[in-house]
Order: structure tokens, then C-alpha cells, then sequence
């Protein structure tokens, strides 16, 4: 379960000024659900993700994830989530089996499971071939399939995904989604970042739109649909955003 | 801090950096190969030089050589000496290096030494100052010229019934009362402390920006602050492994240093005239336990400051600026006349820089290494807090 209140993140620059990259965000994503933040580049998605993730400290408001405060109890939290975004690479020196075991024992797997565990997680992203390679040595798809691994490694409740399928060739970023939407599956609380119209539409539960670090309206695309009278996704996005007013300079 | 975090982050740093072919040279490769390089090609381009000066011609030119046949005939006995006929462009050739000198003698030289030997007759040489072979030339000039006044100086002295004793009354000799450590000790304690501290610095550079912004342009560093791992977990696990580095670094070249000595301690020997290479294991001990903690400032200052950094470039420009504040006190050794006081033994790197140099010549003032030992665990101290600062601000860890 993550439970965002008040999310507000103040960024202080010399030549932009103040920059509130993420303004007062507030949602609910349960588990089994996939909770879609959808805005464009800028808008506040990875602020906000990284915040949930404790890489980033709220200046003000807070959050529980997987039931712990963001603020108390960051490596809690971190220990019950597993996140994963563009800017989350691989260590290239590593072998893809040294890189997933090396997160296992980080997030507190005993090294009796963790064998067994990463054999599962390799045979299920169907890893078992590379799992000796240098991560440098890896395509970009199996690269992205180490990172889940790596995610997946401790068996989190909680996973929030930034921009994933970002960068992907068709069939890897199918991969991914597949992934996704077996984490729903499995009872996992999904927070997921994207700004594919296509991938919202596709994957969540409920959508919530977010522009200059605000979340503008929030719901299922049903209740979308039914708020603004439209019915394509993209049309909604362009009037939530319309509506707010135009971008601050930045 | 859970110890088990940071001995797991400490195998994977290990691990990362001994597959880091950069890191691994300079920490390893290059503090192993440098001494015996440079040593060898030291010595390898000093026999260079003096066997091909033994084989070159050298041409020298003699002004008025009629007035002086005997002492004439010495210089052109010189072993390399090429006499050419007399000229007025005698100091333009030496200017181009055609010529390395040209010996002027007075008028009826060798005839005033017996008709007026009351008068100082004056040989005059011409060469080029600071030239290398017309300074050579000048030597053996200086040497012939000399042996030939003493020649006369006892035919003048046996025209008078005197011995040429009689210019000495007595004599005297020199007897070395330090032992061979301490000889060692004068020279190692000049180039020593320097080249130990500069070490200490350099076998920590490399994987301390690796580890920090060579990390955050690998994108790696945000993959890592995402898992349950604490910051303070994190900075002391890669501290560790920087640290290690710089030890060992400083080991492996001490040691390649040392036994380079040994090796080549006969042809210093010889290239010195009798130097004994001797070091105490006292001394190296000593120099070490001082050594350890100023490793824990340079590891902990080098990943504060290179985290600053956005990449890996950018990081080694922060570090050569550093290096010149770290260079500049290490040379204290060598600057004759400074020596250590309990104000100097405040002053980072410095302080180790003078203590070594006393250390090595067998002097141990234990009240001054025991202030320097304990303000440079001090200095350890706050770098260390502030590289653990440094990894708790989003401003340093997100600066891209």
C-alpha cells in the first residue's frame, strides 16, 4: 500500500529560483492495483517516485509505503520496495548473477535462499544463459531484465516503476509490461510513471495526472471519461493540462 | 550501521575495482614498476652518458701554444682531446658548440717561470658556463693545468733544498662515526616522506572518484541509495575499499622501493663512491603507523570532493587541484633547515613530512609523533563526518 499526503518537494536553484517539483501530491495505490502517474517530461513523475522511494526527502508532507514513513523509516521502506527507473543502472563489472546476488544480501536475503532465489528469478526473465556475463556485456533488453531481477530479488510488497519501458525495442517493452501486470497479480501495490498514453490505457487501474508537480485529477479511465466527457485518453491529459495553465519558466 | 552491510558493500567495491583496469594499474601495477623503472633507467642512462663520453672527441683550441711547448704538450696528452689549429672565432665556435674550449697562454709563459718567478703568470681558459661538455672540457683543462703548477712548484721548492712535504705539515682524514642506516636515513629521509605521502594520495585517487562520480555518471549510484542499504553504510563500505588502496598502494611501493635498493646496491655503490644502502625496519614501522590515519583523510576528502563532481572528468580536476595542497607541505622534507616543533606538528601532512625525515636518521622525538598521530586522527576524523555528510546531500549525490 503506498498512501501519499501532502507530497511537496522544493528544489532551490541559482539561476532558475525556486523550483516545486513536486506540490502538495496526495494519492492511494492499494495492492493488486496499478496506480499510473501520467504527465510529460518535467511534470514531477520521478520527484514524486523518488520520494516514495526514500531517495529523495520530502520538504514537506509524507507517506507510508508498505505501511512505514517515508520520513522515520526510509531503510524500511527501501527494504520493501523495489524500484526500478531509467537513471537505476547496472554495475557493468558485475556479472548479471553477482548484480542480483549483491541486492539480495543488501535487502537481507540469507544466503541459503538467495541461490535458489536469483535460479527462480533468472529461469523466470529466462536470464539463465547470461547469468555469468559481465552486465556491460549485455543488450539493452537483458540489461532491463538484470534491473528487474534486481528489483524482484528480495520479493518486495511494493513496486514503483519509473518511465520502464523507456528506450525499449517492441518486444522487450512487452516483456515489461508483462511484468507489470504480473506483479498485480501477485497482490504487489504497482506505482508506475509513464508519458505513453498507450501504456497508461493499457496497464492501470487508476490514472492520476500529474503537471508542474500537481496532480491535476486522478481516477479510472472510466471515471476520466465520465469527469471531463471525453473518451480518448489524450484528450483528457491536453484539457487537465490546458486547464491548469500554461508551464512556468523553468 | 549494520557492519554485515558494510563488509557486503566492501566485497562488491573490492571486487568492482580489481576488475577496473584503470584503478588496478595505478594502485597496483604502477607502485610496483615505478621504482625499479625509474631506478634502473636512472642508472641505465648514466652509464649511457659516460660511455659516450669517454668515446667523443672533444676539440679544444690552444692560443700562443709557443709560449708554453711543455704544458702544451700536456693538454694535447689528454685522453679525447682534438687540438685545432689557433683562430680569432675561437668564442663564436664555442657559442655554437663546434669548439668546448680554447686555452689562452701569456706571452713567454714557460720562460718567466724561471726568468721572473716573482711574477703570477695567468693561463686563461675560454667555455661555455653551464654547457655539459664544455664544462667537461674545462675540468680536464683545469687538471692539467694543475698538475703541471705542482710540477713546478717542486722543482722550485728542490732548487731550494726543501721537500715538497714541506708544504703540508700535517695531515688529515676523515672517519664517518654514523652507522649505515643513518647514512641511508640523511638521503631517504629528504626523498622518502614525499614520495610515501604522495603515494598515499595517488593509490586513493583512482577508486575514490570510481566509487563516487564515476558512479553517478555509470548511473549506479541511484540503483544503490534505492536499496535497503543506509548512506552511512554505503560511504563506509566504499571508504574502506578507498582506504585499502591507499595503503596499498603506499606497501607495494615502499616494498618495490626497498627492494630495487637492495638490488641495485651494488651499482649505486659504485655510481655514489662506497654509498651502503641500509634502511630500518624500525624507521619503516614508525613512518607507516604515522601514514595510516593521514590515508583516512586523503580517502575520506578524496570521496567528499569527488562526489561534487558530475562525472568522472569533472571529478579529476577537483582532485589535481587537491593534489597540489597535498604536494606543496610533502615537500617539507625537503626544504633544509625546517625542523619539526609542537607548532609544526599541527600542520597536516606536513607534520609526517618533517617526522619521517627525523625518523629516518634514528630520531625518534615520541612526544611530537605522539601530538602528530592524534591531530591527524582528529583531521581523520572530520573528513571522515564530512564524507558521510556529503553522502546524506541530495545537492552532492544528484548534481548531473
Amino acid at each position: 500500500m503506498i498512501e501519499a499526503r501532502n507530497l511537496t518537494k522544493v528544489f532551490r536553484d541559482k539561476k532558475r529560483g525556486e523550483i516545486r517539483a513536486a506540490d502538495g501530491v496526495s494519492f492511494t495505490c492499494r495492492p493488486g492495483q496499478i496506480y499510473g502517474l501520467l504527465g510529460a517530461n518535467g511534470a514531477g513523475k520521478t520527484t514524486t517516485l523518488r520520494l516514495l522511494a526514500t531517495i529523495l526527502q520530502p520538504t514537506d508532507g509524507t507517506a507510508k509505503v508498505a505501511g512505514f514513513d517515508i520520513l522515520d523509516e526510509a531503510e524500511k521502506v527501501r527494504a520493501h520496495v523495489g524500484f526500478l527507473s531509467t537513471a537505476t543502472a547496472l554495475y557493468g563489472r558485475l556479472t548479471a548473477r553477482e548484480m542480483v546476488e549483491y541486492f539480495g544480501r543488501l535487502n537481507g536475503v540469507s544466503d541459503s535462499a538467495l541461490r535458489s532465489r536469483v535460479d527462480e528469478l533468472f529461469q523466470l526473465l529466462d536470464l539463465n544463459e547470461y547469468s555469468d556475463r559481465r552486465c556491460d556485456k549485455l543488450s539493452t533488453g537483458n540489461k532491463q531484465k538484470v534491473s528487474i531481477a534486481r528489483t524482484l530479488v528480495h520479493d518486495p510488497p511494493v513496486m514503483i516503476f519509473d518511465e520502464p519501458t523507456v528506450g525499449l525495442d517492441v518486444m522487450t517493452a512487452r516483456t515489461i509490461v508483462g511484468f507489470i501486470r504480473d506483479c498485480r497479480a501477485r497482490g504487489k501495490t504497482v506505482l508506475f510513471s509513464t508519458h505513453v498514453m498507450s501504456e497508461a490505457e493499457k496497464l492501470c487501474d487508476t490514472i492520476g495526472i500529474i503537471h508542474n508537480g500537481k496532480l491535476l485529477r486522478e481516477g479510472t479511465l472510466a471515471e476520466l471519461r465520465q469527469q471531463t466527457g471525453l473518451t480518448d485518453l489524450e484528450d483528457i491529459f491536453v484539457q487537465a493540462v490546458e486547464a491548469a495553465g500554461p508551464v512556468p519558466a523553468q | 550501521m549494520k557492519l554485515s552491510n558494510v563488509a557486503i558493500i566492501y566485497r562488491k567495491e573490492l571486487v568492482d575495482t580489481l576488475r577496473d583496469r584503470r584503478s588496478l594499474f595505478t594502485s597496483i601495477v604502477l607502485p610496483m614498476l615505478a621504482f625499479p623503472v625509474l631506478l634502473g633507467g636512472m642508472i641505465g642512462l648514466m652509464v649511457f652518458f659516460a660511455q659516450r663520453a669517454s668515446r667523443d672527441v672533444t676539440p679544444v683550441m690552444l692560443l700562443g701554444e709557443e709560449h708554453a711547448p711543455a704544458l702544451a704538450a700536456r693538454l694535447r696528452a689528454v685522453e679525447n682531446f682534438k687540438i685545432v689549429p689557433p683562430a680569432d672565432d675561437y668564442a663564436a665556435r664555442i657559442s655554437d658548440k663546434k669548439l668546448r674550449a680554447a686555452v689562452e697562454f701569456p706571452a713567454a709563459l714557460e720562460e718567466n717561470l724561471t726568468a721572473r718567478p716573482e711574477e703570477t703568470q695567468t693561463v686563461t681558459v675560454y667555455h661555455f658556463e653551464g654547457e655539459f661538455r664544455s664544462r667537461e672540457a674545462l675540468r680536464a683543462v683545469q687538471r692539467a693545468v694543475r698538475d703541471y703548477r705542482d710540477q713546478v712548484v717542486e722543482q722550485r721548492l728542490a732548487a731550494r733544498g726543501l721537500s715538497p712535504d714541506a708544504l703540508q705539515p700535517f695531515a688529515w682524514e676523515k672517519e664517518n662515526v654514523a652507522s649505515a642506516e643513518q647514512v641511508t636515513g640523511v638521503i631517504a629521509g629528504m626523498f622518502l616522506p614525499y614520495m610515501v605521502i604522495l603515494l598515499a594520495f595517488t593509490g586513493a585517487l583512482y577508486p575514490a572518484i570510481d566509487l563516487s562520480a564515476g558512479e553517478k555518471e555509470r548511473g549506479t549510484l541511484e540503483t544503490i541509495l534505492a536499496s535497503a542499504v543506509s548512506r552511512t553504510e554505503l560511504v563506509a563500505g566504499k571508504f574502506l575499499l578507498v582506504f585499502s588502496a591507499s595503503l596499498l598502494t603506499t606497501l607495494l611501493a615502499v616494498a618495490s622501493l626497498a627492494v630495487t635498493l637492495l638490488a641495485g646496491a651494488q651499482y649505486l655503490g659504485r655510481l655514489t663512491g662506497g654509498f651502503v644502502v641500509a634502511l630500518s625496519w624500525k624507521a619503516g614501522a614508525t613512518v607507516f603507523f604515522l601514514i595510516v590515519p593521514l590515508a583516512v583523510v586523503f580517502s575520506a576528502a578524496l570521496l567528499a570532493i569527488a562526489l561534487l563532481a558530475r562525472n568522472y572528468r569533472e571529478a579529476q580536476s577537483y582532485t589535481t587541484s587537491l593534489s597540489f595542497l597535498v604536494i606543496l607541505p610533502a615537500l617539507g622534507s625537503l626544504v633544509p633547515g625546517v625542523e619539526l616543533n609542537a607548532r609544526l606538528a599541527l600542520v597536516p601532512i606536513l607534520n609526517i613530512s618533517l617526522a619521517a625525515k627525523d625518523i629516518f636518521v634514528d630520531r625518534y622525538p615520541w612526544a611530537l609523533l605522539g601530538l602528530i598521530f592524534l591531530s591527524t586522527c582528529v583531521y581523520a576524523a572530520v573528513a571522515l563526518w564530512v564524507a558521510v555528510r556529503q553522502f546524506h546531500r541530495e545537492e552532492a549525490l544528484f548534481r548531473t
